[in-house]
């Protein structure tokens, strides 16, 4: 009896502990998480009901539900889907041309050396730059070296090559960033693999094809993934190059001139919307599908 | 390649292995000088207008000039308003808002990365959605909020925005990191009867400071360079970070060239000298980053 009365204290004392853990640990959470609510979560939340609205002019807060009409508008209006298409062009060019670009680079740079390292910090130089400025400087390479070699005008003032040129200074930007990720999954290499690799006679191209591409497989799930979501919600690029162009209007500006210039909030909400779900539907497959291939290799 | 003419020429010739294995290192250098000299295109396009003078520059646009001047770069400091008070709003904003962000991030990381049940999961899978949702689904409900509140075109509403948004990247990163540090300490330390909280500032935090140093860098780096949240709410010229001034200016100057190249610099230099002095923090938070997914 006595025993059965110590043990129920103990256990009280423990839950209490617990308790006064969780409280603690909660303390610890809050502020992350007004923070995130307030900024991220609430508003997302918020908006979704925004995209079956009328709303116009985000100065007044004068709307009522529409229902889907924003949403079957969208689908057969011919400016949204060019937009979404001039997205899909630029993602898949950029997808293929920054990690191309970047292991490339990272077979070239994958030794430590001191020339190398100083090399891998050239080509990382670009990402911090900001892309407004990086555009405009970009505008000029194109005008005066490009146009000045060439003769030819800058494919940023013609609507048939804006996104090419927008892919170049995208993946001048963002082809260190591949190259480090996938310089760091070359490293994890050991080097006895490319020596056993020689002695059994395996020339360069076989090492290559068995032993490096198998293993850094993850840092190509890792930068497919992450390219595929930076090329999907572009924004500050064609925000400076092409305001004017509809040829270079990727959906996430579509989104933003709805809502800030041309007062049509909801549509641009419900725009907001359908771009979400093609990103997040496209993402996971994406990354489903290349950890699948992962573990087949 | 390499084997077969070294299996091919071991016996005979000697040294045309090694002469190939040398020409393969001449291909590999050229290749790669080659490469930063296209890379380094656009610094060479911007350092060199904006050390031109005023009154060269429509003649020979791409010789460099015969009498280099600084003359722009101090038009650009002392008479530019714009430059000046974009230049102090952006440090005004950058450096509240990665304290903030250290601050929060560490401490949630802490108790997520060393509980898992199913409230902790569900929070850490809730803070981090913020990588999957792009932004542009809810600039119009913020914007909408941040107006009711009085928080647009002020840098405190800025630095709010900015350092919510950041949160996702930043709890992925750090709780990745605090994974890795052994136990052992906090719990002896909770046995001595320190408080959780004297335990996390005093034994935890600094067992942090490596990725506490990198996120710092890291998110410098990404707030000094906002453009989206900057154009969304900042929409008075007061107000304005030196990325939407840079714009700003350039589109009203089109014929001043030379200072708005001398503008690009002065902008990006704080953050190419944090680069190059702090490079070893910002390449390890990058790949630790992608290597956890």
């Amino acid at each position: 009896m006595r025993q059965m009365s110590a043990k129920t204290n103990r256990s009280r004392s423990v839950s209490r502990l617990t308790k006064k853990i969780h409280i603690g640990n909660i303390m610890f959470l809050l502020p992350t998480f007004i923070l995130f609510t307030f900024v991220v979560l609430a508003p997302f939340i918020q908006g979704i009901p925004y995209s079956f609205t009328n709303w116009k002019s985000i100065v007044s807060t004068n709307y009522s539900f529409n229902k889907l009409a924003n949403y079957e508008y969208l689908l057969k209006n011919k400016y949204f889907l060019m937009s979404l298409g001039v997205t899909f062009k630029f993602t898949i060019l950029f997808i293929l041309s920054s990690n191309i670009m970047g292991f490339f680079l990272a077979l070239l740079l994958r030794q430590t050396s001191r020339f190398n390292n100083f090399s891998r910090t050239v080509f990382f130089l670009p990402f911090t730059v900001s892309v407004t400025a990086a555009a405009i400087v970009w505008s000029y390479v194109f005008t005066d070296i490009y146009g000045t070699i060439t003769g030819l005008v800058s494919p940023l003032g013609l609507e048939s090559q804006i996104v090419y040129a927008m892919v170049i200074i995208a993946s001048w930007r963002d082809m260190g960033y591949t190259m480090l990720i996938y310089i760091a999954a070359m490293q994890t290499i050991p080097k006895d693999f490319y020596e056993a690799a020689s002695i059994e006679g395996a020339n360069a191209f076989q090492q290559f094809r068995r032993i490096t591409l198998p293993m850094i497989v993850p840092a190509f799930t890792a930068n497919i993934t992450i390219t595929l979501a930076w090329g999907l919600r572009t924004f500050d690029l064609p925000m400076v190059v092409s305001t004017t162009k509809r040829a270079g209007q990727t959906t996430a500006v579509y989104v933003y001139q709805s809502i800030f210039a041309n007062n049509n909030a909801g549509l641009g909400q419900a725009a907001a919307i359908i771009l979400t779900i093609i990103l997040v539907v496209l993402t996971q497959i994406v990354s489903y599908t290349l950890r699948r291939i992962e573990v087949e290799l | 390649m390499y084997n077969y003419l070294k299996r091919k020429f071991s016996y005979s010739h000697k040294s045309a292995g090694q002469r190939y294995f040398a020409l393969k290192e001449i291909i590999r250098t050229l290749s790669t000088l080659l490469l930063i000299c296209i890379v380094l295109l656009p610094f060479y396009v911007a350092i060199l207008y904006a050390f031109k003078p005023v009154y060269e520059i429509s003649a020979n646009r791409l010789a460099f000039t015969q009498s280099p001047t600084l003359i722009n770069f101090y038009e650009v400091i002392f008479e530019n308003k714009q430059f000046i008070s974009g230049f102090k709003n952006t440090v005004l904003n950058t450096i509240p808002t990665v304290l903030i962000l250290v601050v929060t991030t560490s401490m949630s990381s802490w108790v997520l990365a060393r509980f898992n049940t199913r409230f902790y999961s569900l929070m850490y899978s809730i803070m981090t959605v913020g990588l999957l949702i792009p932004f542009q689904c809810y600039i119009l409900p913020l914007y909408v909020n941040f107006f009711k509140l009085g928080l647009v075109s002020n840098n405190i509403g800025f630095i709010i925005a900015r350092s919510g948004l950041q949160i996702s990247i930043s709890l992925v990163a750090v709780t990745g990191f605090v994974k890795t540090v052994p136990r052992e300490l906090e719990e002896a330390s909770s046995i001595d009867g320190c408080s959780r909280f004297a335990t996390f500032w005093k034994i935890v935090f600094p067992l942090m400071t490596p990725i506490n140093i990198t996120q710092l860098v890291l998110n410098t780096v990404f707030v000094w360079n906002d453009y989206s949240t900057a154009i969304i709410l900042l929409r008075s010229k007061e107000s304005q970070t030196l990325t939407l001034a840079q714009i700003t200016y350039f589109n009203e100057n089109t014929t001043l060239l030379n200072h708005a190249f001398a503008f690009f610099i002065l902008a990006m230099f704080p953050i190419l000298v944090l680069y190059l002095s702090l490079q070893k923090y910002i390449v390890s938070g990058i790949t630790a980053g992608a290597v956890k997914g």
